[in-house]
């Protein structure tokens, strides 16, 4: 800031002793390290660890952008552990071992990622890693992993570009992004195929991947574009405009999205421009609650990409007809345990992708028979796996490829699955209807 | 015969004892272990962005809002070079280095003609407008960004940041008390007086502006060196920008310690809050309230008010 | 080409949102205009107006519009509240306002929005809320007037005139103008400078909090605590652009920033871009016409 002048001390030793130097010098040293080794200190206080355990170690984003996703992620994995650890735990060389978490809150920031992953790896000796929430916060921890050869499973990072960069240990339990809004997508090409589709998708890691390949599956579809347009992810509120130009372009259906604000606001702006689209099928904001209570009639007949939701049956006689082995509770039986852990809450999406990788892991551990890194690693590439969650199987890289979306829509204010037929609760109702 | 009596160069006790820190951590850190490590780079990264915004807002009394335009820049630069052009990581640190100063001198030669609170808005109206930009750009990963498998090498890190705050004390301290620094203190006391008696205030501004935008670039790749990844959230976080502007205004603007102690002010709670439940989430809120007091109080900052109100510590605190 | 009905629909919203810009921007247009200080933490209360009126919304029933008194009053006090805590200590017994006592304020105000908005994360939670208040709309071939935009439209208008009204036609007002061209021969005309800058700022902050009121009608469910951060950018650039202590300038800035983010699009220019573009229109303008745009 602006100082007064002030006469300036010219650099120079005149007038002071040798040694009032030397002590002066050594002040401010002793000063500066005594303040570095406190920091050092402070960040560097030990727990110990127990043998008998497989201990998880993972950060989370509890504040920051992501809070609400995190702990909606925590839970579930709360969740999971303690179904394991109910039936006799993780059996390994026929010796049962109890799941321990190890987990810090990352602030949503990839710094503190940075910072952590080392301490749960090295200090807390976790001996499995899941990611922490998002694409970004994942890249961050994926070289870590590598380089400890600790597997990561990743239940909240979908950008696509993660599995092309080589990292060993890095297994994805979700769908990745590119498919997320296939569903609706194959939908209006089986029924109404010659219905022309807008794009309106926010421009950040996941949206943009999300939405540009709704485009390109749009295109191998073969169904027509009306209009192509992206929208700045963080406080567009205005999407009068973007609304506008689709109509002008004669769409009937409006394909995209990105987060919960900006879904609802499209959704809230479609009445303001005299929009009724055929069909509304938005990313993430679609599936929470507050989408309807938020929207009112407005939400009615709106669609939505969902990894998860607790209403969808998968069982084992499915997973036996695909060709996959259960393992882990069912949705009822998952759901149940979590409302009574988390006083009556009910699991989203993000709980459930969450909880699935603990029952992964799990299931890898027991195939694998083994707690080495390596060894449970050939199992997650060759096991073929359905829980509550899904499919789980992945290609050489990591990358999810059995896992599936399903698509939601609200129905006179209930939140119902409607697609992939075999665990839709009810069938899809068109066109939207505010 | 006489023997000439030994000699302290006259450095000055405050570039003594940082000299001999960083000295310290460079000897120390390959021993230590990879917890404090990461947590050295983190710390020594917030050090290079606290002197980065030293040399303006600091020496010339300029102040920017919008610093971690150049921060993305560098970020960029290296996401850029390593998977557009194969670089290797220090390349790409360099490449930061040099984009962040030509963005600087480029942004600079406009917005340096606008004083105070006009330039301080111009700064910010630049980031922002980077920010919305830098995802429309498809060869730089458009707004998914760009993911780089580098592995995991804190070593290179920590001597890429360690070099990067070593250049900075040290030109910081040749700026201050070389021939610049009385141009520096007479434009930032008087800049139409400093020009009538003959400095070149524009080109000096602009040089510190360069200089300025230099490192912050360079720190700015280090960080997305440490992340293995930029996206446009993250490049351009306009949380840096203002921790680097409560950095230098807790630890003394202008000064040679200041940007150091501030760094240290503000990284110690940004960490340490993490770990502690009832503090999650209020960093921010804390280092605001220090930046509020101190700007109300004692505008000069640590160092500054030590100078100023303890006249015998005046020779060693700088 | 674009498309000419597609303009007009643009540009009608546009319109409207540059009015609710121009009405956020106002409070510190005032400020910045009469007391010479920048308010960094501008957002900061913009976003405390829009909780008001959420809040209002919640317990009383109360719309938008219905907000904006209440939330007013509420700025009057925290108004004079930041004077005398804040601003008081810089401004007292000076006669210009020097380029330290510019700069100490504009860090000072910098740390208070890193206090409020952080805290206001810890007291209101991350999770966007928003008001449900959505009036008809008027339909005219491809324009579309949403009733709830043009009643903040016409809110945003009529208080920059009444403002304009009470700095030009009554005392009170013209002792605060008197105040913000020379604060010493105001005093020799016998105006309390404390007073007049107390009252000045009290009225800047009824009026940025009011904005915030309004601009939960753009805003359905996207209340959160960080709209600061989005809001305190566009009103810096909107006062700039109209010239500080200019009241209609507040409505000249805001729509040239409405106009180029809605309108850019109808010609095929990505909404970054056009964002972009609204933001760094500021540069030439302070090139050209150091004073803004309005003379």
């Amino acid at each position: 800031m602006v100082q007064p002048v002030e006469p300036e001390p010219t650099p120079t030793t005149a007038g002071m002793s040798g040694r009032t130097k030397l002590i002066a010098v050594a002040v401010v040293a002793v000063l500066i390290v005594g303040i570095t080794s406190g920091i050092v200190y402070v960040l560097s206080q030990t727990p110990s660890s127990l043998a008998g355990i497989v201990k998880v170690g993972f950060s989370i984003s509890l504040t920051g952008q992501y809070n609400v996703e995190g702990k909606n992620s925590l839970t579930g994995i709360e969740t999971a552990a303690n179904w394991i650890n109910d039936h006799g735990g993780v059996e390994v060389n026929g010796r049962a071992y109890g799941l321990d978490l190890d987990y810090y809150d990352d602030a949503s920031d990839p710094t503190n990622v940075v910072n952590l992953y080392p301490r749960i790896i090295t200090q807390d000796n976790a001996q499995f890693l899941l990611a922490p929430y998002s694409s970004a916060l994942t890249g961050a921890a994926a070289p870590l992993a590598d380089q400890y050869d600790r597997i990561l499973l990743s239940h909240g990072g979908s950008s696509n570009t993660l599995w092309t960069k080589g990292y060993r240990n890095l297994v994805e339990v979700l769908s990745p992004a590119t498919t997320y809004l296939d569903g609706p997508l194959d939908w209006i090409k089986a029924n109404h195929p010659t219905d022309k589709i807008a794009y309106l998708y926010a421009d950040d890691a996941f949206s943009i991947v999300a939405g540009r390949a709704a485009v390109a599956h749009g295109q191998q579809l073969g169904l027509a574009m009306a209009s192509n347009q992206t929208y700045p992810n963080k406080g567009t509120t205005d999407f009068h405009t973007q609304l506008n130009a689709a109509i002008a372009a004669g769409a009937d259906d409006l394909i995209g999205g990105g987060h919960f604000q900006d879904g609802q606001a499209i959704v809230s702006q479609l009445s303001s421009v005299n929009w009724k689209p055929k069909v509304v099928s938005l990313l993430v904001a679609v599936t929470e609650p507050s989408f309807q209570s938020g929207l009112g009639a407005a939400a009615n007949n709106v669609t939505g990409p969902s990894q998860w939701e607790s209403a969808v049956n998968y069982t084992p006689a499915l997973a036996a007809t695909q060709g996959f082995t259960w393992f882990g509770p069912s949705s009822a039986d998952f759901t149940t345990l979590y409302k009574s852990i988390h006083s009556g809450l009910a699991p989203t999406y993000h709980s459930g992708e969450a909880a699935a990788s603990i029952f992964i892991l799990v299931k890898a551990i027991e195939t694998a028979n083994s707690l080495n890194t390596t060894a449970v690693r050939q199992a997650l590439a060759q096991m073929k796996v359905m829980t509550f969650f899904g499919g789980f199987q992945v290609d050489s890289t990591g990358l999810q490829i059995a896992h599936t979306m399903v698509l939601v829509q609200w129905q006179d204010g209930q939140l119902k699955v409607v697609q992939p037929a075999n665990v839709a609760q009810s069938s899809v109702r068109y066109p939207y209807l505010p | 015969m006489r023997i000439p009596r030994m000699r302290f160069p006259t450095f000055g006790p405050t570039l003594y004892g940082l000299a001999l820190v960083m000295v310290v951590l460079g000897v120390a850190t390959p021993f230590l272990p990879i917890i404090v490590k990461v947590q050295l780079i983190n710390f020594l990264l917030f050090v290079g962005l606290a002197y980065a915004l030293n040399f303006m807002t600091g020496l010339t009394g300029y102040v920017s809002f919008g610093h971690a335009v150049f921060m993305g820049i560098g970020a960029y630069a290296l996401g850029g070079g390593i998977d557009r052009l194969g670089f290797p990581p220090l390349l790409g640190v360099i490449l930061g280095a040099g984009l962040g100063a030509a963005f600087a001198v480029g942004i600079g030669l406009v917005t340096l003609r606008f004083r105070g609170v006009y330039f301080a808005i111009t700064t910010l109206v630049v980031f922002l407008a980077a920010k919305n930009i830098v995802p429309e750009i498809s060869e730089l990963g458009g707004g998914s960004g760009i993911f780089m498998n580098l592995g995991f090498q804190p070593l290179a890190e920590f001597y890429t940041i360690w070099t990067i705050v070593v250049l900075e004390i040290g030109l910081t301290y040749w700026v201050t008390h070389g021939r610049l620094g009385y141009g520096l203190r007479a434009i930032k006391s008087d800049e139409d007086a400093a020009k009538t008696v003959g400095v070149n205030a524009s080109r000096l501004k602009l040089i510190l502006f360069g200089i300025s935008g230099m490192f912050a670039g360079a720190t700015g790749a280090v960080y997305a060196w440490t992340l293995s990844a930029v996206l446009p959230d993250t490049g351009f976080d306009i949380t840096y920008s203002l921790r680097m502007l409560a950095m230098i205004i807790i630890g003394g603007a202008g000064t040679l310690l200041g940007p150091f102690l501030g760094a240290v002010i503000v990284y110690v709670p940004y960490n340490y809050f993490q770990t502690v439940q009832s503090l999650l989430g209020l960093q921010l809120a804390v280092i605001g309230a220090l930046v509020l007091l101190i700007a109300l109080f004692i505008p000069t900052g640590i160092v500054g008010t030590v100078r100023r109100y303890v006249p015998t510590l005046r020779r060693y605190v700088e | 080409m674009a498309d000419l009905g597609l303009v007009v629909a643009d540009l009608v919203v546009g319109l409207m949102l540059g009015c609710v810009f121009a009405v956020i921007a106002h409070g510190l247009n005032v400020i910045w205009g009469v007391t010479k200080v920048v308010n960094v933490a501008h957002g900061e209360f913009i976003m405390l107006g829009a909780y008001g009126a959420y809040y209002l919304n919640v317990y009383l029933g109360f719309n938008p519009v219905l907000s904006v008194p209440v939330d007013a009053a509420i700025g009057i006090g925290v108004g004079f509240l930041f004077y005398f805590g804040l601003l008081h200590r810089e401004l007292r017994g000076k006669d210009t306002i020097t380029r330290e006592t510019e700069m100490v304020t504009l860090v000072a105000t910098f740390g208070l929005s890193l206090i409020l908005s952080n805290a206001a994360l810890a007291i209101f939670k991350g999770d966007a809320v928003g008001i449900r208040w959505a009036p008809e709309t008027l339909a005219a071939g491809p324009v579309h007037v949403p009733l709830g935009g043009l009643y903040v439209a016409i809110s945003s208008v009529a208080i920059i005139a009444i403002s304009d009204l009470f700095l030009s036609r009554t005392y009170l007002g013209n002792a605060i103008r008197a105040y913000s061209q020379d604060i010493g021969a105001a005093q020799l005309m016998g105006i309390n400078p404390t007073r007049i800058a107390a009252i000045a700022t009290a009225i800047g902050f009824a009026l940025t909090m009011a904005g915030g009121a309004l601009l939960t009608v753009w805003l359905p469910v996207g209340i959160t605590p960080l709209i600061g951060a989005t809001y305190a950018p566009i009103s810096f650039v909107i006062v700039v652009l109209g010239g500080p202590g200019k009241m209609w300038g507040s409505l000249l800035g805001g729509l040239t920033l409405g106009i180029l983010i809605d309108v850019l699009p109808a010609f095929g220019i990505s909404a970054s871009i056009a964002v972009a573009v609204a933001f760094l229109v500021l540069i030439p303008v302070l090139l050209f016409a150091r004073e803004g745009i309005l003379r």
